[in-house]
């Protein structure tokens, strides 16, 4: 039973990951209609920039800096790549992003090796906090921190700045935004780099729990693709739910059978399509 | 000509830039060799991307060290010999289609390559089917040359069995008898494990569980929380590559190194440069190093392939791609002929020359079952080294003292006739 408490803990903590790239994912989703594939390279980015500034401007320089970068260069794949495929059929930018991916990963390859490269985060967090939760370090703590953080952040920014609510405006209805002289092609530039942002984050905080690998992006794409299913597409608070969701449900699910610690994930998505298609807080009518 | 000027349309230019990405990176030959020679090809199955990417690049710089000896020394019968390099991922399918490809289409002579024990065995299959030659650079489960060994398959990397032999009573005299094993779930980690598991029950110890962790899983804490409530001795962590990079460190970051022993098998300069210096610990067996003052040549490779790979030292990895490549010219410029059958009776029983070998106890493929009998290097890892001087090595094992005969592997060799 304790056994049990401790998996599910442990899965709320991975939990919280996959969230932070869900958020991402879920935003870049319901602005731009996008579903982007590159989110997991743009992570990596996020994490091997951090690695190249660390020795520069140390880990909280890095932490802060790296993933504006990332979201600087999503910028430019936005505006040279993306943004000539709006209003085409969405199947065209998720072929486009999906061959991003693909190219991200290689740069990656290319410009920091194969080898799987180690990500030195801050000595203080590197050790268990309690004896018997012995899985909660000071840095899995730290992620749900910045996570949390930067989940009230984004809700925030959404809620009282002048570009959040058109965001938020341009998600229910992007003609009528436009039609009051709100600059989309700004909106969805500006919308597109705040959930870079996100991913370039997760990246650095990946990189601190697992080092870098230039696969890392792909291997962790696709939860955070099942936490937006399943918590619902178009709802930030739902992609939440949903990576909290999986991450426990694989949690546990590896301690007792982990040969299906992969499936166990797919199988909650598919229950959930089949029993509420729209997902757990999602919009009605978005990509139906 | 200016390239503005041709009537290109953009796709036909992107179109074919893909096809060329696509299409086998060939490495090809150098040397003095007369324009109307064709090369003898070799086709080189590794993953390049994936979990074990960084495994197969090392074997794949090895190999190309060697290609340039090999060719500056005259080739294969007096051709240049050209090597064909192909990315398996580490899935055996795409091992296998690539195989396929590289036999049919390219035209290759022979096959090497292989990191993971299940596209070494798909490829092992794939070979015979084709009646190629096909050296198993890295692939270590027991079956290669074990119950599934066949007559085109020759292997290099020791066997699983080796593996654990080498390091098993100084883990067991160390650490104790209440073992703990995480698993990669494929045929390499299952075979270790049984290895172990085999030698642990003679020696009156016990196996408290085994965790099965699929191969490229990036997060151990489930499994860590189940080996930490087992409390065991000694944690053994048979996951090789990234996997083993990221066991290793989240096991230290939870703080189990404090409570239990952590040690393993199969050990690689890769895994521990990759590693945080506070995960690189434990006592584990290596197939070869790079540091062996006594020994003559090894210094003279460890030159040739850090010139080739901006500063690195050789791994393990590496040797295997060069001493499998030199192996095949040996036996082919032996056999004095390309054809399979022939190719495969001058390599049984070749003994590797000591500027192949690069360890003592003159290396050799053993007839009977196509394995390389060669030494393993068990130790310990320094903790507080700096590259490449992670590993302390703390004796060279002959293979031939505690490696299995062909028949206790259950190697029944059977040729067609």
């Amino acid at each position: 039973m304790e056994l049990l408490l401790f998996d599910a803990f442990n899965g709320l903590i991975v939990g919280f990951f996959y969230a932070l790239m869900a958020l991402g994912l879920s935003l870049i989703l319901g602005l731009n209609s996008v579903i982007n594939f590159a989110h997991g390279g743009f992570m990596a980015l996020g994490g091997y920039l951090a690695f190249t500034l660390v020795p520069i401007i140390g880990f909280w320089g890095a932490l802060i800096l790296a993933p504006f970068a990332a979201a600087a260069l999503g910028i430019l794949a936005e505006r040279g790549l993306i943004r000539p495929l709006y209003g085409r059929d969405p199947l065209y930018s998720l072929l486009l992003t999906f061959g991003l991916a693909l190219i991200l990963e290689d740069i990656t390859r290319t410009v920091w090796g194969a080898q799987g490269l180690p990500f030195a985060i801050p000595n203080f967090l590197n050790h268990p906090l309690n004896n018997v939760y012995f899985f909660v370090t000071g840095y899995r703590v730290f992620v749900v921190i910045v996570t949390a953080i930067a989940t009230a952040g984004l809700f925030a920014v959404l809620r009282f700045t002048r570009l959040g609510i058109c965001i938020r405006a341009g998600n229910a209805d992007l003609e009528t935004v436009a039609s009051l002289g709100v600059n989309i092609y700004f909106l969805r530039g500006a919308n597109f780099a705040l959930g870079i942002l996100l991913a370039g984050l997760a990246g650095i905080l990946a990189a601190g729990q697992l080092g870098l690998t230039p696969t890392m992006g792909s291997s962790l794409i696709m939860p955070s693709f099942v936490a937006i299913i399943v918590g619902g597409a178009g709802s930030l608070i739902g992609s939440l739910l949903g990576g909290l969701i999986i991450g426990v449900a694989a949690g546990i699910t590896t301690a007792y059978f982990p040969s299906a610690s992969e499936v166990v994930i797919y199988l909650i998505m598919a229950f959930v399509l089949m029993v509420r298609p729209r997902g757990l807080l999602g919009q009605e009518g978005l990509f139906e | 000509m200016d390239i503005f000027t041709r009537n290109l349309g953009r796709r036909t230019v992107l179109g074919s830039a893909a096809a060329a990405a696509a299409g086998a990176m060939i490495y090809p030959a150098r040397g003095t060799f007369a324009a109307s020679e064709t090369p003898v090809r070799i086709g080189m199955i590794d993953p390049l991307t994936g979990t074990y990417a960084a495994l197969g690049s090392s074997e794949v710089l090895g190999a190309k060290v060697a290609l340039n000896e090999v060719n500056k020394a005259g080739g294969i019968l007096g051709r240049p010999v050209e090597l064909l390099v192909e990315d398996s991922a580490a899935d055996p399918g795409t091992a296998v289609q690539k195989a396929r490809k590289l036999v049919n289409s390219e035209k290759v002579n022979f096959l090497m390559g292989a990191v993971s024990s299940a596209e070494a065995l798909s490829l092992s299959q794939a070979a015979e089917e084709l009646k190629t030659f096909y050296l198993d650079t890295g692939g270590h489960t027991d079956l290669v040359t074990g119950t599934q060994c066949r007559w085109t398959t020759f292997r290099t990397c020791s066997t699983t069995w080796m593996l654990t032999a080498g390091n098993f009573q100084t883990l067991f005299d160390k650490f104790g008898k209440d073992w703990y094993f995480i698993t990669p779930d494929y045929a390499f980690g299952h075979s270790l494990e049984q290895d172990y598991s085999e030698q642990l029950r003679k020696a009156g110890g016990k196996v408290l569980g085994n965790a099965l962790a699929p191969l490229g899983t990036t997060d151990f804490s489930s499994y860590l929380i189940q080996a930490r409530a087992a409390k065991p001795s000694v944690l053994i962590i048979l996951t090789a590559g990234d996997d083993l990079v990221n066991s290793l460190k989240q096991a230290t970051q939870f703080g189990l190194d404090k409570e239990m022993a952590i040690s393993g098998a199969l050990q690689e300069l890769e895994v521990l440069q990759a590693l945080p210096p506070a995960a690189r610990l434990g006592w584990w067996t290596f197939e070869w190093w790079w540091d062996q003052p006594n020994q003559p040549h090894v210094a003279d490779f460890v030159t040739a392939y850090k010139a080739a790979s901006g500063g690195k030292v050789p791994s393990a990895r590496s040797w295997f791609g060069f001493a499998s490549l030199h192996a095949i010219a040996l036996a082919a410029n032996k056999a004095k002929t390309l054809d399979t059958m022939s190719m495969v009776k001058a390599m049984e029983g070749l003994e590797l020359p000591p500027e192949v070998a690069l360890q003592p106890n003159n290396p050799f493929y053993r007839a009977a079952d196509h394995q390389l009998i060669a030494n393993e290097f068990p130790g310990y890892v320094i903790s507080n080294g700096t590259y490449p001087n992670l590993f302390h090595v703390a004796d060279i094992v002959p293979e031939s003292k505690i490696g299995k005969s062909a028949a206790e592997a259950g190697c029944k060799m059977t040729y067609p006739s």
